[in-house]
């Protein structure tokens, strides 16, 4: 790990502890939501300083961090899956195929991305508000926290955040 | 270290294949050889899940593969919307620096991905 990647590590650790301390507060989705995209979008960026380099701006989120671990060759696959705690790689890629339309929708949570509608920050639409985070059921909330794949998607991010040094 | 033979255009071939396969956002998937180093991959995706943005600079994200290994190389890969793809084809929004679309390879979902 390069001294970039660990400044980036130390924020998406922080972000995790916060989103812990949400999760055990049982505070509103949105700010839990809003914690889990931004640590998965800080350990995206901490992966992708591996260059050396600064990363693009834009898509150095969580989908493309997901892709380059589904696209890793050769003898750090088994690295990979184990640190994951998938069997086989393949299993992993497979996986990651699953859950990748919710990263997706995860990652358009960020206000930048999330146009005029749902973000966990802001009330919209922004020229005549009538929604608000807190009170706001997002679809994304239910699938984390009543389904499997949901909840081992949550396990996953927390993973990457906690194992960062065994693959960065 | 020992330089071994890279070759470039297979490594661009699997990893287009592994990209189609673990993102079903990815509709097609160019490889772009023009004028690009002999180490470096540029990987055009046509993306139907990312959001359409309307900052039409386009920047390529290094996805860091192989540092410090005998094979390493760059892989860069440039994430545009099928809108984006449309105006891209049609000259309307520039690639970036260096890029180019001649002598581009597609690579699209196997049967059954």
């Amino acid at each position: 790990m390069n001294p970039s990647q660990a400044t980036w590590w130390r924020q998406a650790r922080s972000d995790l502890d916060v989103l812990r301390l949400l999760r055990r507060n049982a505070v509103a989705p949105c700010h839990q939501l809003h914690y889990l995209q931004m640590a998965g979008e800080k350990i995206a960026k901490a992966y992708f300083w591996r260059t050396g380099a600064p990363p693009a701006k834009k898509h150095a989120g969580l989908v493309s961090f997901l892709k380059a671990l589904g696209g890793t060759g050769g003898s750090r696959q088994a690295l990979v899956a184990a640190t994951f705690e998938f069997r086989e790689f393949k299993q992993f890629q497979t996986w990651i195929r699953h859950v990748s339309p919710r990263a997706y929708d995860l990652e358009k949570l960020a206000p930048a991305l999330a146009g005029d509608g749902p973000n966990p920050e802001y009330p919209w639409p922004h020229d005549a508000p009538v929604e608000y985070p807190a009170g706001y059921r997002f679809d994304l909330w239910k699938w984390l926290g009543e389904s499997g794949s949901g909840r081992q998607f949550s396990k996953v991010v927390e993973i990457a955040v906690d194992r960062f040094p065994i693959y960065a | 270290m020992a330089v071994v033979q890279f070759d470039r255009d297979s490594k661009a071939k699997w990893y287009a294949y592994q990209h189609l396969k673990v993102d079903p956002g990815a509709r097609t998937v160019y490889y772009l050889p023009a004028d690009a180093p002999d180490r470096e991959i540029r990987l055009l995706e046509v993306n139907t899940l990312i959001a359409d943005m309307t900052d039409e600079s386009l920047e390529p994200l290094d996805y860091g593969v192989d540092v410090g290994a005998e094979e390493e190389h760059k892989l860069l890969v440039l994430d545009v919307t099928p809108r984006q793809w449309e105006a891209i084809s049609r000259g309307e929004i520039p690639l970036p620096k260096g890029w180019a679309l001649e002598g581009a390879i597609a690579f699209n979902r196997r049967r059954g991905q």
